[in-house]
């Protein structure tokens, strides 16, 4: 009876309908084969882990040491309890986990970035006119770069390209970071060739922002702001927080008290207080 | 044996889908930033190539040519590579994560990707049989392969010259590309010369 009823249709319609059909019964059939493979081959879903990926910033900037956001939420789904890797979430995200985990929270003071190098144009010279690739990692590798200081910032901002949250940039020949902007992932001190970034806590006061290894002399004549080791803050210090490593003064950031008193005595302003607010 | 072996050079050098056909450009551009990335996609393209072909060859040669419906050719192969992709991504996460993990986010990418949908359509144009096609399938995606891992090496080149501010980003990545392009016309005619 289909086919008389199929015979008594015009051959225009015909022509219409029988391609038609075929690929809505091609299309059906692919739909019905979708759903059966997908009956077949479901996952099983991993509730705690969707849900700590929600909680999570979702940066996917690698500073907790795994491959982004979703290497994290696996690590915890699997029972980890370190719910204060990510640096980019801090406090609240902890918390947030530990909610989801059902464990206390463990927290980590917020950190930043910061450029342990003053070396601005206005310091210190160039020793070469730099011509090749303008990136840190190549120019570091020609005789460790053109500046005069070969411990200075290079200033070709390879930071600034790995940093996914727009914290770096660059003024004065060296780069500058942005306390506020930065969440502390770590890829620019990873970056780094002359290793001049550092992680200090965000409550930190004061630091000396120079990293070079020559004595006081050959410092002071290749760059106006670079620390002599004169020894002059480690003297004032009450509470002992500044050591000499070699020539060059570091602040113990765990022992300072914030007094300051550092920060008048220097002779090359290397050591500062450091800016809250850029 | 021989002509098989022409196939498949010549799809891979002279008749390379991205540099001498211009098929699978968006890609092509989109994930030749680095190596890793590159290789990862020209195994995805691989794959789902010779699975499409091996999909639409039979559909167009005992379903569509039997009913007079060639012209719907286009319409259903989208439709099949579509799907095929989709359930091939399905199977892949289930039974081979680490496969998965490597391929798995190009797969989607695929979908709708015109030197997939190109090979499946040549294969019928050139009237090959089904080995023929498989091998064309094959020689497609190495030569995908072949100049994704090329152009990656020339852009990571491209990426650290000095470029005039113009000619930034895009512009010169298309003239490097063209250049790339014009290399492969030295192919032209080696691939019949090789194996007579």
């Amino acid at each position: 009876m289909l086919i008389q009823m199929a015979l008594q249709i015009p051959q225009s319609v015909q022509n219409i309908l029988i391609p038609g059909t075929v690929v809505l019964a091609i299309a059906a059939l692919l739909g019905i084969l979708i759903v059966i493979v997908s009956h077949f081959f479901q996952l099983p879903v991993n509730e705690k882990k969707d849900a700590i990926l929600s909680a999570l910033p979702g940066a996917n900037c690698g500073g907790c040491g795994f491959a982004g956001c979703d290497g994290y939420a696996q690590f915890l789904a699997d029972g980890a309890t370190n719910t204060s890797l990510c640096s980019v979430g801090g406090a609240a995200c902890s918390i947030e986990l530990a909610s989801i985990l059902g464990v206390e929270a463990i927290f980590t003071e917020p950190k930043a970035a910061r450029l342990l190098c003053q070396g601005t144009t206005a310091c210190t010279q160039r020793r070469y006119e730099y011509l090749g690739t303008l990136t840190c990692n190549a120019a570091h590798g020609l005789l460790g770069g053109p500046g005069a200081c070969t411990y200075g910032c290079l200033g070709y901002g390879d930071c600034m390209t790995v940093c996914a949250f727009g914290a770096i940039s660059k003024k004065d020949g060296i780069i500058q970071v942005d306390p506020n902007e930065c969440t502390a992932c770590g890829q620019c001190v990873i970056m780094c060739p002359k290793d001049l970034l550092q992680l200090l806590p965000k409550s930190a006061d004061v630091a000396v922002l120079c990293k070079n290894g020559w004595p006081g002399a050959q410092t002071k004549k290749n760059c106006s702001v670079g620390c002599i080791g004169c020894q002059k803050c480690a003297k004032v210090c009450p509470v002992g927080a500044i050591s000499m490593t070699g020539p060059l003064a570091v602040v113990d950031q765990n022992l300072c008290i914030h007094c300051g008193a550092c920060v008048p005595v220097c002779p090359t302003q290397s050591i500062v207080l450091l800016e809250k607010n850029i | 044996m021989k002509e098989l072996f022409i196939i498949l050079f010549s799809a891979i050098l002279v008749d390379n889908f991205v540099l001498s056909k211009f098929l699978g450009i968006c890609s092509f551009l989109g994930v030749s930033k680095n190596l890793k990335t590159a290789m990862g996609m020209s195994g995805a393209v691989i794959l789902v190539m010779l699975a499409s072909t091996a999909l639409t060859w039979p559909i167009q040669i005992f379903l569509l040519n039997p009913m007079h419906l060639a012209f719907l050719q286009t319409l259903v192969f989208i439709l099949v590579i579509a799907a095929l992709v989709q359930m091939i991504e399905m199977v892949m996460k289930k039974t081979m994560p680490p496969l998965y993990n490597a391929l798995g986010i190009y797969l989607p990418l695929i979908t709708t990707n015109c030197a997939v949908l190109g090979v499946a359509i040549l294969n019928i144009t050139k009237s090959y049989s089904f080995l023929d096609a498989m091998i064309n399938a094959l020689g497609g995606g190495l030569g995908y392969m072949l100049s994704l891992f090329l152009f990656s090496g020339v852009r990571s080149k491209v990426d650290k010259a000095d470029v005039p501010a113009a000619l930034k980003g895009l512009p010169i990545t298309l003239i490097a590309a063209s250049l790339v392009a014009v290399s492969f016309f030295g192919f032209k005619g080696l691939v019949e010369n090789l194996f007579s």
